[in-house]
């Protein structure tokens, strides 16, 4: 069983991978921002289409395909939720107007979704770290976040230990009422806890003759930069901006029902 | 005083941040343990709340309360799940944050566990009720939503975590290792 192979280490490299993660954090709040200006069902098409490229390239597209469909149970909510109001409003009729907004509602939540599982999906917990460190996150804070997500499957892995370890002693986990198998887990918890203290103390050990929070001012080995890339996508993304900003202060966005008519 | 010098010397600072990070990360490994699914996304984790509020019990609310944040930035970089600005703070941060409050009962551990599970079911409900304040059709109370939706995944993992618990307390195993 490997539940936590996707926590395990990987150094993907791709152009998005390396661009810088506040570049990519700005460019996840502007779609966002976008998505909440229009309510009308085509430029939310083409809000949703303009991302694909970008996880294209950045080559996550079995990963990004699993957190789409994490989404859909909620987007189906509400698809439903919007559409039945609304059949029931216009007297028990599908009107397209109707069926537009459902599904632009529906859309508007995917592309949310979209945005920042792309940021998530492209910037590795160390980027992340530290970002927030030189966004003057208190050391103490990025240093435990990035350590902690590099435990993981160091924990992940004992977990396992020492649940086949209990299995092998008589330990039934999958039988039993609810109850049950909840007591079950009992066993495993404790011995986790237990060696959870005891390696970090062998972490703290391992701290201190690092001399970790010796030094107040701390320097870094690498240090996020803007480079050129980063300007370009920075550019892209305030072209999106501004031309979402013009549309919407001097179009009049056309109807899915006056786009049918239009091609009928 | 010889046998004493024998020991390792690391300053309780460190000690409490090593603490913080691999609690922290048996959370999250623990969160990745399911003892039930449901239909509809959520499921059952195998107590992967316990370390932390274990950890506030241990070192009391200002270490319980950075270790909770700690991990709900963790959670949302490993299931980031945003839809509102709103939602990500009282999703993430303060859901988890909340589950550090159980360090201002120390001496009562049950009732601090039950502030701490409590709290994150609050703030969870909180962040449905902006959610689907934002996307039902106006007229719809996004509370009951809220209140249902929630209340379907979020609530048994709660029970489940104050049943664990309270079999640790009652077994005196709580006290043990605390």
């Amino acid at each position: 069983m490997s539940f936590f192979d996707g926590l395990r280490f990987r150094r993907v490299t791709s152009p998005i991978h390396n661009l810088d993660p506040r570049i990519k954090f700005v460019y996840a709040c502007i779609i966002f921002v976008i998505a909440i200006l229009f309510w009308e069902l085509l430029p939310l098409i083409v809000l949703f289409i303009i991302q694909i490229p970008f996880v294209v390239v950045a080559g996550v597209k079995r990963e990004w395909a699993r957190s789409m469909k994490g989404a859909v149970f909620l987007a189906s909510i509400i698809f439903l939720t919007n559409f039945i109001y609304s059949f029931i409003n216009a007297g028990y009729k599908v009107t397209l107007p109707s069926l537009e907004y459902a599904l632009a509602m529906t859309l508007r939540f995917l592309v949310l979704v979209e945005s920042f599982s792309i940021f998530f999906l492209t910037t590795s917990p160390d980027h992340l770290g530290l970002a927030l460190e030189q966004t003057h996150v208190p050391y103490e804070f990025c240093f435990a976040f990035t350590t902690a997500v590099r435990f993981v499957p160091v924990l992940a892995e004992e977990a396992q230990t020492i649940m086949d370890a209990q299995k092998a002693r008589g330990l039934e986990l999958e039988k039993g009422n609810f109850l049950k198998r909840v007591r079950n887990y009992i066993p495993i918890l404790i011995p986790l806890i237990v060696s959870a203290i005891r390696r970090s103390l062998e972490l703290a050990e391992a701290m201190e003759s690092r001399a970790w929070g010796a030094a107040k001012k701390r320097t870094n080995l690498y240090v996020l930069k803007l480079r050129r890339e980063d300007f370009l996508f920075a550019l892209i993304t305030i072209g999106i901006l501004a031309a979402a900003i013009f549309i919407r202060l001097y179009f009049r966005i056309p109807h899915l029902e006056e786009v049918l008519a239009g091609f009928a | 005083m010889n046998e004493k010098s024998l020991e390792p010397k690391v300053s309780s600072q460190t000690k409490i941040i090593a603490e913080v990070v691999t609690f922290v990360a048996l959370a999250t490994a623990l969160s990745y343990i399911k003892v039930f699914s449901l239909p509809q996304g959520g499921s059952i984790t195998a107590g992967s709340m316990i370390p932390i509020l274990w950890l506030a019990l241990r070192r009391g609310p200002k270490i319980g309360l950075f270790a909770a944040v700690v991990y709900g930035l963790v959670q949302l970089a490993v299931e980031p799940f945003i839809v509102h600005p709103l939602q990500v703070l009282l999703d993430y941060p303060l859901a988890f944050g909340a589950l550090g409050l159980a360090g201002f009962f120390r001496n009562r551990p049950f009732v601090g566990v039950n502030v701490g599970i409590w709290g994150r079911f609050i703030a969870h409900f909180l962040s449905g009720v902006i959610f689907f304040a934002s996307y039902a059709p106006e007229g719809m109370s996004p509370i009951v939503y809220s209140a249902i939706y929630n209340g379907s995944y979020i609530l048994p993992e709660l029970a489940i975590s104050v049943y664990i618990i309270f079999l640790l307390h009652e077994s005196k195993l709580l006290k043990m290792f605390l």
